[in-house]
């Protein structure tokens, strides 16, 4: 599946980047030229420096990489903690991202790979829940 | 190239401090200018680095400085890199007397933000992060580094009491430096029992939030030579940067851009980490020291916790780490810190550190990262 940011690479893929990640997927952009695979925020491949992208949809399913659990949050979060902060990797692609997981109130309600899955995004950023 | 050193150096106590923004910048600059035994009219320009000058009203202090110091036709810039932001505007100032463009400057780094409290602070630093992913999904520095904490703790042999070593070596340090924010002599319990911040790292793993401002008059070595005064040569310096969100690092126990850095200073300073006698090194959180003297080649990767642990760390010890007391104990105003640690090496190497004074030592570095290390600068100072 191509989609037309490779001619306007301009535009934030952000908007589109949040609506996949609202239906459990992460959006991802492969290098045409090397194959590299990149979360769609970037605008140029980190191997071979190309900007010829074709759009790959990632399952939001994966293992957590490490975390913390957030017992002083900053503003917007006072009446969510504690709450993790997780680093999680996507199952095949090895891509990372980060995310926000509610309910967790000390380090034995999670683990180190574990398994996450991406269910939303919202004004917390991308939301994971465990499975 | 021209060789450059660090002509003085000055700086106010790091804490709470009453007076403004401006004010503190324009004392810890009249301070360096006072110790490189120079007049105002001497510099040529002015380096500025600071990070959250909004919250007390001041942006654009370059100008402010200047004018105060009766010089108000040199030219001046800001400079922001988050906490990285005073070993960039170094960096910056040593490449244009280097190019030859200015005979001695200034590079002063300043920071107020305790008047804004601990909510303000924890939020407007966040956006330091890579806010699309890390900052707006709720991570707070402490939270960030905390994930490195984890992931470190689960990849090695250590432990939280381990990373909990690091603090109290910092606080016995800073008890001997009376320009430190935090003096006082802390145990392993005392990190231990306090607060959970954000798990693994606790109260005492963290730095305080500091006010304060630190200064550096940098020049040619024909102009130092001019002056017939005590100055200190930089020999290396090196920047690299990282992926700036966590996510994007394959491991999450090294700092790239450090290592990066660290491998340009040492290139050009033409020595290895075995050489340096201490460092001041950019020890925001416990667990950053631990991966930041690996990083720098002074332990194996994997044995820095150890090594902080049985005291090779301590003042003397097998290297000096943070003979200031660092950022945990001497305190991190973000702007002003990696000049802070450029004054701590200056007085080191030219006997003007008292009672935290690094036995015969002759070569120090100095390692300042902006963010979870996301940018750094290293640099490298001789003894005359």
């Amino acid at each position: 599946m191509q989609f037309i940011y490779f001619k306007v690479c301009k535009l934030s893929a952000k908007p589109e980047f949040i609506e996949a990640a609202k239906t459990g997927n992460v959006l991802a952009r492969k290098c045409i030229k090397c194959n590299e695979l990149h979360l769609a925020t970037v605008y140029f491949c980190s191997k071979c420096g190309s900007k010829e992208f074709e759009n790959s949809i990632l399952k939001g399913t994966g293992k957590v990489v490490t975390y913390t659990i957030m017992t002083v949050p900053p503003a917007g979060f006072e009446d969510l903690a504690p709450y993790a902060w997780v680093v999680m990797e996507l199952n095949d692609s090895g891509i990372r991202i980060s995310g926000f997981l509610s309910n967790i109130q000390k380090p034995e309600d999670l683990q180190i790979g574990a398994v996450v899955k991406v269910v939303d995004f919202d004004n917390r950023g991308i939301i994971l829940e465990k499975s | 190239m021209e060789k450059v050193c660090v002509l003085g150096a000055g700086s106010t106590k790091y804490g709470k401090l009453e007076d403004s923004i401006s004010d503190i910048t324009i004392q810890a600059s009249v301070d360096a200018i006072e110790n490189a035994g120079i007049k105002p009219k001497e510099i040529q320009a002015g380096y500025i680095s600071n990070v959250f000058g909004v919250a007390d009203k001041q942006v654009h202090l370059g100008p402010v400085v200047m004018s105060n110091l009766g010089i108000s036709e040199r030219p001046s810039l800001s400079i922001e890199s988050a906490c990285g932001s005073g070993s960039v505007s170094f960096r910056e100032a040593f490449a244009n007397v280097a190019a030859g463009f200015y005979d001695a400057v200034l590079v002063t780094g300043t920071e107020k933000v305790t008047h804004a409290g601990t909510d303000w602070t924890t939020t407007y630093f966040s956006y330091c992060s890579d806010f699309f992913y890390e900052g707006q999904a709720g991570a707070s520095f402490p939270g960030l580094f905390a994930s490195m904490a984890r992931a470190y703790l689960n990849e090695f042999d250590a432990t939280e009491e381990d990373l909990a070593s690091v603090a109290v070596k910092n606080h016995e340090n800073g008890v001997l430096n009376p320009k430190a924010h935090l003096r006082k002599k802390i145990t392993i319990d005392d990190v231990m029992n306090s607060a959970v911040v954000a798990s693994p790292l606790k109260l005492y793993d963290c730095c305080p939030f500091s006010d304060g401002a630190s200064s550096v008059i940098l020049c040619s070595e024909k102009f130092a030579k001019e002056h017939s005064k005590d100055y200190v040569k930089v020999i290396g310096s090196g920047r690299g940067g990282s992926p700036a969100a966590l996510q994007g690092r394959e491991h999450l126990t090294t700092i790239p851009s450090t290592k990066i850095a660290a491998e340009a200073a040492y290139k050009m300073a033409g020595i290895t980490s075995k050489d340096v006698d201490f460092a001041e090194v950019h020890d925001c959180f416990t667990v950053a020291e631990v991966i930041d003297i690996e990083d720098l080649g002074f332990f194996k990767k994997g044995t820095g916790a150890t090594a902080a642990r049985n005291g090779e760390t301590k003042l003397n010890g097998s290297i000096s780490i943070n003979p200031s007391g660092g950022l945990k104990s001497k305190g991190h105003p973000i702007g002003a810190t990696g000049v802070g640690q450029i004054v701590e090496v200056f007085e080191q190497l030219t006997g003007q550190s008292g009672e935290r004074t690094v036995n015969d030592a002759k070569i120090g570095l100095t390692q300042n990262f902006g963010a979870t290390g996301a940018s750094c600068a290293v640099h490298i100072f001789q003894s005359v």
